[in-house]
């Protein structure tokens, strides 16, 4: 049975009265590339944060590595955590700034710092200071330190800001050979839907502080696999319509009339004449398949910053 | 806690800023020594060529001491620690954070200032008009100092870990050590009670000691030490219960 990395029980998190994450059960499992979907403000980095210790929870409990209470900064030795825009010393070069948490990690291997800046592809701009760095530049450096201390676990949020495509590229492959080779676990955020889907395994959506929907690959590709677009002249009577034959139905209605259908689908010829026997009037009738952008602004509503 | 030490250790020794202060200190007492010399040698008639006198500028200007300390408390504690998180999410308590910081800080601050006082005294004792009773009566007197300059330390080192603003830190420490003594007489007048609390306030205790190091009668005082005690741990209470809770950004 694969080891439960990250547990949490009823965590919550309020901030002056307002409650930003609503009370969460989360788990994630060995191998695991799991990726934290949400807009801006839903939660994401404060989940992040209550997990590498920067924040103290409100209310609940995480377990990391099956560790609980004192014991969890214990067990945060095997993670990397990479949170928001990385943070080093600004007067310090890239080998300084690692060499500096080399200690304090109690790492003896001296030439782990110049391994792992090999591995993030900074070996040429070690001697640079990190304020000369470029965002992308800035961002490697961040992901080196997360694997300065061979971690099994990775959580990393926006670890792609500021990357060139490139360097995008790299960096998933990167992570892909860390998960692959060294069945490192890894739990990432990004606002660049199109390489999560790349890259992660499973796909937890955030709205406001809560889990609205938790899918793996496989289901996520099945569930965004198609939608049935229709344009209509009377949106709420076809809404009324497909509520009542269908009453599980999962549908959006759109500006200018137009109605996406996620289910039945099959049905779609049941469901051209339903409209049109009840003298609904439909303009366009079509089936097309969704991307992971489209799914999730399907699934939160709104646009993604 | 000790591979967190030796990594702000590393840190601390790469501070040119902070060696630059250290060695601006160290020449400013060499320079006010050498300009007393020169004077006393030069000018018939002065006064202050003494030991005396040049002592009794570090005993005076408690102000300036308050500064440096903020200086070197601030080596590890200023702007930079954006990084805590990094130390914080691989799992360093922040107890280990604090105390590591306050030790480092606290020991380099201990460190210059005894190569400070021994300058004062090397310098002082040889080319400055000395009697018998000015290193003693000096020595009497830091040691008074010491435990209120530590409060007013731990109090920078609190505040700057609490993430509170330079001004603000400068505020608390113009209030507590420069007219608490002040505000309590005022109100000694009001409030008997209030008198005992006067006779104890940093800056009345800083002040007479001063005062008692220039009329030769300085001795060693309790009331120095419960005073700097009191302060240091309510310092120490307020620091670690707050960072404790803090948020790491």
């Amino acid at each position: 049975m694969m080891e439960t990395i990250i547990q949490t029980h009823q965590l919550t998190k309020t901030f002056h009265d307002a409650r930003v994450i609503e009370p969460l059960d989360f788990t994630l499992r060995q191998g695991e590339i799991c990726a934290l979907i949400g807009r801006n403000g839903a939660g994401k980095s404060t989940i992040f944060k209550m997990l590498s210790g920067q924040l103290i929870p409100t209310a609940g409990e995480i377990r990391l590595f099956g560790k609980t209470g004192q014991d969890v900064a214990d067990a945060r030795r095997r993670t990397g955590f990479l949170v928001e825009t990385p943070a080093f010393f600004p007067n310090f070069t890239a080998v300084q700034n690692l060499e500096y948490y080399r200690i304090q990690r109690g790492i003896v291997e001296k030439k782990r710092v110049q391994e792992v800046l090999g591995i993030v592809g900074l070996a040429n701009q070690k001697r640079k200071k990190f304020n000369d760095y470029s965002m992308g530049m800035k961002q490697r450096l961040g992901i080196a330190l997360c694997l300065l201390s061979n971690p099994d676990c990775l959580v990393l949020d926006e670890p792609i800001n500021g990357l060139d495509a490139e360097g995008i590229r790299e960096i998933r492959n990167l992570l892909l050979r860390l998960n692959e080779e060294q069945q490192i676990t890894i739990f990432i955020s990004s606002h660049i839907l199109a390489e999560l889907h790349l890259l992660a395994t499973r796909f937890v959506f955030l709205k406001d502080g809560v889990i609205v929907e938790d899918v793996s690959k496989e289901e996520l590709q099945e569930k965004s696999r198609k939608q049935l677009v229709l344009t209509v002249d009377d949106p709420a009577k076809s809404s009324r319509l497909l509520e009542q034959e269908y009453p599980d139905i999962d549908y959006r209605v759109l500006p200018d009339g137009v109605i996406s259908i996620h289910n039945h689908i099959e049905s779609s010829g049941d469901i051209n004449r339903l409209l049109l026997h009840n003298d609904v009037s439909v303009t366009e009738f079509r089936v097309e398949a969704r991307n992971l952008e489209e799914y999730f602004l399907g699934l939160i509503g709104g646009e993604l910053s | 806690m000790m591979n967190y030490l030796k990594s702000e250790q590393y840190r601390l020794l790469r501070k040119k800023s902070l060696h630059i202060t250290s060695l601006v200190c160290f020449a400013l007492i060499a320079g006010a020594a050498a300009v007393l010399a020169y004077f006393q040698k030069t000018e018939p008639g002065f006064r202050y060529g003494t030991t005396s006198f040049y002592y009794s500028n570090v005993l005076g200007m408690t102000a300036l001491i308050f500064i440096v300390s903020f200086l070197f408390n601030s080596s590890l504690t200023g702007r930079d620690t954006a990084v805590l998180k990094n130390a914080v999410s691989f799992g360093i308590r922040r107890s280990t954070i604090y105390w590591s910081k306050l030790l480092l800080t606290f020991g380099y601050l201990l460190v210059i200032s005894i190569i400070g006082v021994a300058l004062m005294l090397v310098l002082g004792e040889t080319i400055l008009i000395t009697d018998d009773k000015s290193v003693r009566d000096f020595l009497t007197a830091l040691v008074n100092m010491a435990p209120i300059i530590l409060s007013a330390f731990l109090f920078i080192h609190s505040l700057k870990m609490m993430k509170v603003g330079d001004i603000y830190v400068f505020i608390v420490l113009l209030v507590i050590y420069g007219f608490s003594g002040g505000f309590l007489r005022v109100g000694a007048q009001k409030l008997d009670i209030l008198r005992t609390f006067y006779d104890y306030a940093p800056d009345t205790l800083l002040g007479q000691n001063l005062l008692d190091f220039m009329s030769h009668t300085i001795e060693y005082g309790y009331e120095y030490w419960i005073t700097g005690i009191v302060l240091s741990a309510a310092a120490l209470i307020i620091g670690i219960t707050k960072f404790s809770k803090q948020t790491i950004d």
